[in-house]
């Protein structure tokens, strides 16, 4: 309302930080992303087996053994086994997509951004070009020309899904080249890395994050869905692959398909749920309330 | 004889993340057709709050009217119905805001926006209100009215778009309009034609003008009456030559010595040190004693109450018990 | 008395976007050929309206804004003709203080890093020596050294110019360009920034090149005063001479529009002078005096011929019929 100081030293990151702390589905989320990723990491130690080894009957339902309680597949493997193993590559392959997503649209956004003219003319056309791409048939070539492997998953979906960080990097470096402390950063003799890198960058990353969350999302959901059509890596448990193998027979079995679609649909709703609280964070005109 | 505008120990507060503030404490305003008051303060002072509450636009909640009343020609506003305000908005009660091109509407032209207030009041027909429309903007002195009317408000100047606000304002004829810092965004050979056009338009339709502003030169050139407030309250109150010539509170005093002004000589510039505190610390006494170089014990522990000392109107201990 | 910064012919042209794909580029000229002089430990004022082209000129001046034309002498030495490095280590001596002190301030930075800064980029001084010196300053500026950890956001308006001078002195500049340092502060608290200014200024010997619409303040800070109209110089000279007796019509004007404490509405007072209109487009600026459209002098002459600047008396007018 007026001119007030409160001498408490508060950094923006903090402040967001505090807002995100009453944010009660944000913090939700934080809780269900937690337990997943707790459960895949250690899951395996309590629950012994692997997820590879036939342990009983095919299409054993959930429920009717004690032994395995949500139970197997079509060749009689363990449904809990893979969903505990699965979980960790599931995760990954979104994490390093995310990474690779921001660390190329951040790079190119912000080079296009910052410099404008023939640099950012060059740059965007690159980022058009990768955005009117199907994303899905292209990043289906690039597992097909080079094996199934998680990482080429993974760099398949960074790939295909950075021209819009790109795009935000850009129109925020837009914005904030235009203050006046970043004219002041000029005026006392900093290069334009320095500009890019500690002036403007730490100022543009709010919505970055943002975003950066919610790519996690669409890229598990990338995952599974190029394991759905059978382009998994078959020798590393996914969430994607159990639903990928088990398709053919949903109309059988119900439960070797539903249970890894609920843990997706769970993860990715928890990071969503995360990515919104740190949206509403970040976003100042909220804070006063 | 009652004031046209007549606003008594009105009080509004808000609900904050601090808990309920008095944004307007005990103000009392009021003013007369023909006339000019000038409300001048820092920002935060409560000045553009009082200028809401009369156009009934406090935005509640967080903000509500705790006490007090409006009363326009004898016509009580603080309980009155939204659709009586409504009417009253832009007929009776019109205002001009600061940024006249975040207050006209960008997609529609500038004829048609002037044309809509007027059919929102008067039973005319569009092409009437059209034509009404385009008289209004050869009346504020814009040229070629009849083409700049088909222009959009991005076509136009600063000063041709805060005309155009006039224009608007004027339409109904209002008895009182609000000037909510006019000319703040506006250089000042084109703040010179707006306070000229708003001195003009007042002697033709004998309006009562109420201007909020920070300035002191703009008081000296538009206002008969001045009242000056610090932290929700009226601090002094009387002819706008007794407060620029004998200012009484120490604040209202500061404020003329602080300022470059032309015409000023040669001192040099008194400053008032501090900043305004913020409402949700105000405490039992005057809300200026910080920033007081007079101040006394009776200052900390007893809000002083606008009262005249022997020239005019102000409230402050010191000057009541002859100290300065 | 030495000249610290002499701009000759200086020239801004921004480009435009085009008007039709195929059709020629638009150029726009915002700085027209403005020639002024800064003397060592005095302040220069430039003033003008909104879109006169003061701040471009500042910013021209000291190489943050492209020139297209002309020469800045810092010392003598062209500052338009440094490769960027060695301009890099001129900025040490020209420092800046901007408007507007809520976007100056990079949000994400303790201020006492912000005061730094200079200091750290320009290698100057050991960090020992930088954090002592950033204590001194912010008692120099007035704040106080329990409030080094904080944030800018935590910083009142007026505090938060003091930081940015603060942050401006830090390399120990013989040039500081202030463009409308008080103009976004409340009034009292533009008192204490300009008082500030004018005490920095006698004790570290400082010149400034000051940028303001405001005149008051400007005839409060400057000893020399450059009136802009449409990019270019239209009078400059000693404070006093302009204030007293403005030669050319746009100054008389301006002086004459801005609010006066002696002209009082109950004496129902008449504006000397009074101007209508805007200025021209500067995208195609008149070919005579940019003024003369708006000027109650302007003959036939003014409309045909731009004026060239000469001496009257102790000021340097661009007009026709001065006086």
């Amino acid at each position: 309302m007026s001119d007030m100081t409160d001498y408490k030293a508060e950094s923006p990151a903090r402040e967001a930080w505090r807002m995100f702390r009453r944010n009660v589905p944000a913090l939700a989320g934080v809780l269900i992303l937690g337990i997943i990723v707790l459960l895949t990491l250690y899951g395996q130690f309590f629950y012994a087996g692997d997820a590879f080894d036939v342990v009983w009957a095919p299409h054993e339902p959930p429920g009717a053994t004690a032994e395995y309680p949500l139970g197997t597949d079509y060749l009689g493997r363990d449904i809990i086994a893979g969903l505990l193993t699965g979980g960790g590559p599931t995760l990954a392959v979104g994490a390093v997509a995310a990474a690779i997503t921001m660390v190329i649209g951040i790079t190119l956004g912000a080079l296009a951004g910052f410099y404008g003219g023939w640099v950012d003319n060059l740059l965007m056309r690159i980022t058009e070009f990768f955005q009117v791409l199907p994303a899905l048939l292209f990043a289906m070539v690039l597992v097909t020309l080079f094996s199934p492997s998680l990482w080429t998953i993974a760099i398949a979906i960074g790939v295909v899904s950075w021209p819009q960080t790109a795009r935000l990097t850009r129109a925020e470096f837009f914005k904030i080249k235009e203050l006046e402390y970043v004219t002041a950063a000029r005026a006392i003799g900093a290069r334009n890395k320095r500009i890019i890198w500690t002036v403007i960058l730490p100022n543009a990353m709010p919505p970055l994050i943002v975003s950066a969350t919610l790519t996690i999302g669409v890229a598990i959901l990338f995952e599974a869905g190029l394991s759905f059509l059978g382009l998994g890596d078959p020798n590393v448990m996914s969430w994607g692959l159990m639903i990928g193998a088990n398709r053919e027979y949903i109309l059988d079995a119900w439960w070797p398909v539903t249970f890894p679609g609920l843990a997706i649909f769970f993860t990715v709703f928890a990071v969503s749920l995360i990515g919104d609280g740190l949206n509403d964070a970040f976003n100042p005109k909220l804070r006063e309330r | 004889m009652t004031a046209l505008l007549d606003i008594n120990d009105l009080r509004v507060t808000f609900n904050t993340r601090y808990g309920e503030v008095t944004a307007l404490d005990s103000v009392s305003l009021n003013v007369n057709a023909g006339e000019t008051l000038g409300v001048v303060g820092e920002s935060g002072c409560g000045k553009s709050i009082t200028a809401l509450a009369t156009m009934g636009l406090i935005p509640s909640p967080p903000g509500r009217i705790a006490g007090g009343s409006i009363k326009l020609a004898g016509e009580e506003l603080t309980g009155a119905s939204d659709a009586r305000l409504r009417a009253l908005r832009g007929a009776d009660i019109a205002m001009i805001f600061q940024e006249p091109m975040t207050s006209l509407n960008p997609v529609f032209t500038v004829g048609d926006q002037i044309a809509e207030a007027i059919m929102l009041h008067q039973k005319v027909s569009a092409a009437q209100a059209f034509k009404d429309a385009i008289a209004l903007l050869d009346r504020v002195g814009i040229p070629s009215p009849a083409e700049r009317a088909r222009d959009y408000p991005h076509q136009l100047s600063g000063g041709m778009r805060q005309r155009v606000m006039i224009a608007m304002a004027v339409s109904c004829r209002p008895k009182v309009l609000i000037a909510d810092e006019p000319t703040t965004a506006l250089d000042v050979t084109v703040q010179a034609q707006i306070f000229d056009l708003l001195n003009e338009i007042q002697r033709e339709f004998g309006a009562a003008i109420i201007l909020i502003t920070h300035d002191m030169g703009a008081i000296s050139e538009m206002a008969d009456r001045v009242a000056v407030m610090y932290a929700g309250r009226v601090i002094e109150q009387a002819r706008a030559d007794d407060v620029l010539d004998a200012p009484q509170h120490p604040y209202a005093r500061g404020l003329i010595d602080c300022i470059p002004a032309l015409g000023k000589g040669e001192t040099e510039l008194r400053e008032i040190p501090g900043v305004v505190p913020p409402l949700h610390l105000l405490g039992a006494g005057c809300a200026f004693a910080d920033r007081c170089a007079h101040k006394f014990a009776r200052c900390e522990s007893e809000k002083p109450l606008l009262a005249d000392h022997g020239h005019h109107p102000a409230a402050c201990h010191a000057v009541e018990e002859g100290r300065i | 008395m030495t000249a610290l910064l002499r701009a000759e012919d200086l020239t801004v042209r921004f480009r435009l976007a085009k008007q039709s794909l195929f059709g020629p580029p638009v150029h726009l000229e915002a700085v027209r050929a403005v020639s002024f002089t800064l003397e060592k430990g005095r302040a220069l004022g430039i003033v003008g309206e909104s879109g006169s082209g003061k701040t471009t000129t500042a910013m021209a001046a000291i190489r943050l804004t492209e020139a297209a034309g002309g020469k800045v002498l810092f010392e003598g030495e062209d500052l338009l003709a440094l490769d960027d490095e060695a301009m890099r280590a001129r900025r040490r001596d020209i420092q800046l203080i901007f408007q507007d002190p809520y976007s100056s301030l990079n949000p994400r930075a303790r201020v006492a890093d912000i005061v730094r800064e200079p200091m750290d980029l320009m290698e100057i001084g050991t960090p020992a020596e930088r954090d002592a010196r950033v204590r001194e300053l912010f008692g120099l500026v007035g704040l106080r050294a329990d409030q080094l950890g904080l944030f800018p956001h935590q910083f009142s308006g007026g505090q938060r110019q003091r930081i940015s001078i603060a942050r401006a002195l830090s390399t120990n500049p013989k040039l500081l360009v202030c463009d409308e340092p008080v103009s976004a502060l409340d009034v009292a608290i533009q008192a204490q920034i300009l008082n500030l200014l004018a005490r920095l200024k006698e004790e570290l010997g400082l010149s400034y090149l000051f940028i303001s619409h405001d005149l008051g303040v400007v005839r409060h800070v400057c000893d020399d005063v450059a009136v802009m109209y449409l990019g270019k110089i239209v009078e400059h000279g000693p404070r006093d001479a302009i204030f007293d007796a403005p030669q050319h019509p746009y100054s008389q004007a301006l002086l004459a529009a801005a609010p006066s404490l002696k002209r009082r509405k109950s004496e129902g007072y008449v504006r000397p002078m009074k101007l209508s209109g805007d200025p021209p487009s500067p995208i195609r600026p008149p070919k005579g005096c940019a003024f003369a459209d708006r000027c109650p002098k302007a003959q036939e002459l003014c409309r045909d011929m731009p004026p060239e600047p000469h001496e009257e008396g102790a000021l340097r007018v661009a007009c026709h019929f001065p006086g």
